[in-house]
């Protein structure tokens, strides 16, 4: 178990490592004259191009973080705080919200603000007679809204945990000092929620800065480039050779900037659980009645839901049933047909299925595994040194995934290429996936670790069971649950990456979302939202699975 | 100052119904200290919480001074930050995000007209100094401890000067010690200030040292309302005789009326007959029993006249030292009974005494 959170750590550390050293050398790897400059960054940062890149990036992590804060405190807020009925439902499509995979919604939203052919562009030039569309999704606005769109979900989960941990009789004591409902959220609820709603920020600010599905899909085709595209660019351009060592140092800007988000969240995240409810009393939840005002609420939750998911996959499927994309019309509806499912390249489709259904299968597998030896070596051993470890588990969440995945690339081109010829394989895609998954891994294995108490593992020591038997007999089955759960998550987290996948497919290893990428970019819009349709239809089975077991679990009922 | 009357409340805790007050009917004077007595669960909580406003009941009415806060009846509802109260929580409830000034300045910026600042800053200052926080104003709220916090949770309450203090168990989350000391120093302050004080407990002591009345509640209900002596001596039935204090039971086969009043009872027990003085609930008709406390059991000296009434013959079983006095146990006719002595009369276990149950103190009751 040891040697296994050495050698997975090592290369983690590795990862990045190639990066700084990348960053810092001249030419490139392999041969053997190699120097040691600043040229790279001096490159990087002498481009007015960087500069503009960074602009849109924080631009648009900014406007999606103000997209998702401003759909999901309210929808947190309603759950925890009043008495609206539908908690159980809105719990179940936040949490399947944020496994819809973000290219899909992208597509949809390009369908209608596209600016010639976006549904709602041409309505609306036709109702009110414009010459001009008047709303373009290509652009960073329209980007952030889309992004913003997909990640409400995990600002609904996170503020949600917020309002929970806090204290009713805090707000009860604002009540009986005379303050009213106003003043008491003014001076009372938001303060306290503030650390929280602020490390939440963070969080998806840098998930927002680091995101590609929807820049990719949105603003590939107008040039409109954000950090991830942007690099995804430089490692793989079209005309010329790819710059690595621009990459490398590029990668190295953002894990800088990354270290810095996740130091502070760290700080708020500590500030918020000094707030948070302390006493072990349990205490009931102050629950504000709606009455007339449970209308709006149901209005401002579907109108969301139809937002970020009906209008768009509505709108994916709506296109791929048609030749070319047009608006709905008599003649629209004559000519609808499948024949873009049917003309889909099957082999590269099915190639594509097989390898993500094998990474769905292994890349759980391998996460938990390497996961649960972490957290025992941090947890159960008396290794010294072992909270590096935990350090080390929790990178792939402080560093955005895609540095990960330019490491892999760097590793696999430049290291490994002759010892390990791995590049090309979905065993590179399993090594990458199972890294960028191992905090999330670790944080669940840690919590279920900690349940269990030593006492119960020394008893059956005591008792005469081996270190094996220990951990057959006792722990695993307790695990199980949390293991099982985990397991559906990540599985479905890997049907839908996208981002990773893109920067290590080649023609064997390709996977689903890189074969509609692919469509996508040749132009084939049509097949591509037939693709993406079809890999929708096929998450339905996986998803309901996933509900049945979180609800028996308890996660998702309220 | 506080009169509830027939108050209901049910909660719905998914489809479970939970009857939390049923018919609660109360009435504090002006300047009184009343406490609610109560089993844990039996809706002392409730009862104080509507009275602040912070639930709103099915049925009753509430007023506070001479204001209709809620009727069902007529609809009136008073929100809590208009009903001129301040309340305690069990929690304490302290901001943690602001400093102890700011904690207790926060009831005086929402008075209307807001007083000014030189004003209020006068007035916290003050109520600190009462607390004895005066040297901490400026400290984070968090940085106190428990006993800390409790008194700037009690200035918090009454910096602006309400007509009632509503307190939820305050002491419960101080050590033994602190207890003793702050339970002297409510009482004080409520009576200095002259504040009509609600106080729920649900430890005896606190009722029986802290208030004028106390108010005995068991499953929603107000069994026993009386100062504390009344409580203690003349307990209403079997619940409050048993919920406050220690006695001894002993089970009648059959009563008659010994007096014309109906005050003087004799029951026919176990140990013979005794003549009982009846309880409030007594009723003639209802299997009873006798309640008698051990501290009431006179434990008579060897030459002293046996012939009164309610003189009986026991052996003594085990004696228990507390420090200030002892722990008899005893029985009398196979039945176990307990009296508490001066440590100086302890008598020895295993031998033969005599006792008297002073008619006035041995209550019949129903089961
Ligand atoms: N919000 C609620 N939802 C459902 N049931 C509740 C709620 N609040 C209280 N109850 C129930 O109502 C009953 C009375 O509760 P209350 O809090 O008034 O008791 P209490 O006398 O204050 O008890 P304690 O001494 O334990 O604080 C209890 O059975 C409790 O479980
Ligand atoms: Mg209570």
């Amino acid at each position: 178990m040891f040697a296994t959170v050495v050698v997975v750590s090592v290369v983690i550390l590795a990862h990045l490592g190639i990066v700084f050293w990348l960053s810092v050398t001249d030419g490139s790897p392999g041969i053997s004259s190699l120097t040691y400059t600043w040229n790279n960054f001096l490159e990087v940062f002498g481009d007015r191009r960087t500069f503009s890149v960074l602009l849109n990036t924080f631009g648009f992590a900014a406007l999606s973080l103000v997209v998702a804060i401003a759909f999901g405190i309210p929808a947190a807020w309603l759950v925890e705080r009043t008495d609206f009925p539908g908690k159980t439902i809105l719990f179940t499509l936040m949490t399947i919200g944020l496994l819809i995979p973000g290219f899909a919604a992208a597509m949809g939203w390009l369908f209608l603000l596209h600016p010639r052919i976006g549904l709602a562009n041409i309505w609306l030039m036709k109702w009110f007679g414009l010459h001009e569309a008047p709303l373009n999704i290509m652009t960073i606005a329209g980007m952030g809204w889309v992004q913003g769109l997909n990640l409400a979900p995990l600002a609904f989960i996170m503020t949600a945990a917020v309002f929970r941990s806090m204290d009713p009789s805090l707000e009860e004591a604002a009540h009986t000092s005379r303050a009213d409902f106003w003043s008491t959220m003014r001076r009372v609820t938001l303060p306290l929620a503030w650390p929280g709603i602020l490390a939440a920020s963070i969080y998806i600010f840098t998930i927002g800065f680091a995101a590609f599905d929807v820049p990719a899909i949105i603003g590939w085709g107008s040039r409109i480039f954000t950090f991830s595209t942007y690099l995804y660019l430089l490692a793989s351009p079209q005309d010329s050779l790819p710059r690595y060592g621009l990459v490398a140092a590029l990668s190295t800007v953002i894990v800088a900037l990354a270290a810095l988000l996740s130091w502070w969240y760290g700080a708020m995240q500590q500030r918020a659980r000094q707030y948070a409810v302390v006493t072990g009393k349990a205490y009931r939840p102050r629950i504000l009645k709606l009455k007339k005002a449970l209308i709006p609420a149901w209005g401002f939750i579907g109108l969301y839901f139809v937002l970020s998911k009906l209008l768009p996959i509505s709108l994916l499927a709506w296109s791929s049933l048609l030749p070319f994309f047009q608006i709905p019309s008599a003649r629209a509806f004559s000519v609808m047909s499948i024949a873009h499912y049917v003309a889909l390249p099957w082999d590269l489709v099915l190639t594509g299925a097989t390898n993500t259904a094998v990474l769905m299968f292994l890349t759980p597998t391998a996460t938990l595994i390497v996961s649960l030896a972490f957290s025992w070596v941090v947890l159960r051993s008396r290794v010294p040194g072992r909270q590096a470890f935990d350090l080390i588990a929790f990178l792939p969440h402080a560093v955005p995934n895609i540095v990960f995945g330019v490491g892999a690339l760097l590793i696999t081109l430049f290291v490994l290429q002759k010892a390990i010829p791995i590049y090309g394989t979905i065993w590179l895609l399993l090594a990458v996936f199972t890294i960028a998954r191992l905090s999330y891994g670790t944080r669940m294995t840690n919590s279920a670790l900690i349940q269990i108490h030593s006492e119960l593992e020394e008893s059956a020591q005591i008792s005469g069971a081996s270190n094996w038997e220990v951990f057959g007999r006792v722990l695993l089955p307790l695990l199980t649950p949390t293991l099982l759960y985990a397991w559906l998550w990540i599985a479905l987290l890997t049907l839908r990456e996208l981002t990773l996948a893109v920067f290590l497919s080649t023609g064997n290893n390709i996977t689903l979302p890189v074969v509609i990428w692919g469509l996508w970019l040749g132009g084939g819009l049509g097949q591509a939202s037939a693709l993406a349709m079809v890999m929708l239809a096929f998450m339905i089975p996986a998803i309901v699975v996933y509900w049945i077991f979180a609800r028996r679990m308890g996660l998702i009922a309220t | 100052m506080i009169k509830v009357d027939n108050l209901w409340l049910t909660y719905h805790s998914g489809k479970e119904r939970v009857p939390a007050a049923r018919g609660v009917t109360l009435d504090v004077k002006q300047g009184q200290f009343v406490t609610l007595l109560g089993p844990s669960g039996c809706g002392k909580t409730t009862t104080l919480r509507c009275i602040a406003g912070l639930e709103q009941p099915d049925e009753g009415a509430i007023t506070i001074g001479d204001e209709l806060v809620f009727s069902a009846a007529s609809g009136a509802w008073v929100p809590p930050f208009r009903r001129n109260i301040g309340m305690v929580f069990q929690s304490y409830a302290i901001w943690p995000h602001m400093s102890v000034f700011d904690n207790v300045a926060f009831p005086l910026l929402h008075l209307k007209p807001r007083p000014k600042k030189a004003q209020i800053q006068e007035r916290v200052l003050r109520v600190l100094d009462l607390v004895q926080l005066g040297n901490y104003a400026n400290r984070p709220a968090p940085h106190l401890s428990g006993g800390q916090q409790q008194r700037l949770a009690l200035a918090r309450a009454l910096v602006a000067e309400p007509r009632v203090l509503l307190l939820d168990e305050p002491l419960s989350n101080l050590d033994a010690k602190l207890r003793d000391e702050m339970r002297i120093e409510i009482r004080d302050l409520a009576k200095r200030l002259n504040v009509t004080t609600l106080l729920v407990t649900h430890e005896q002591i606190e009722a029986l040292t802290m208030s004028d009345v106390v108010a005995v509640m068991k499953d929603g209900l107000i069994v026993q309302a009386g100062t504390p002596t009344e409580i203690y001596s003349r307990p209403k039935d079997l619940y409050v005789a048993q919920f406050v204090g220690r006695t001894n039971l002993i089970q009648a086969r059959r009563t008659s009326l010994e007096s014309a009043d109906k005050i003087r009872v004799s029951v026919e027990t176990d140990l013979g007959a005794v003549i009982c003085t009846a309880s409030a609930s007594y009723d003639i008709r209802l299997p009873t029993t006798v309640a008698i406390r051990p501290e009431d059991i006179e434990m008579l000296d060897s030459g002293e006249d046996g012939s009164s009434d309610n003189v009986f013959e026991g052996r003594v079983e085990k004696v228990v030292f507390l420090g200030e006095s002892v722990d008899c146990f005893f029985q009398v006719q196979n039945i176990p009974l307990v009296l508490k002595v001066h440590p100086a009369r302890a008598p020895a276990s295993g031998v033969n005494i005599r006792v008297r149950f002073p008619v006035a103190r041995c209550l019949a009751m129903p089961v």
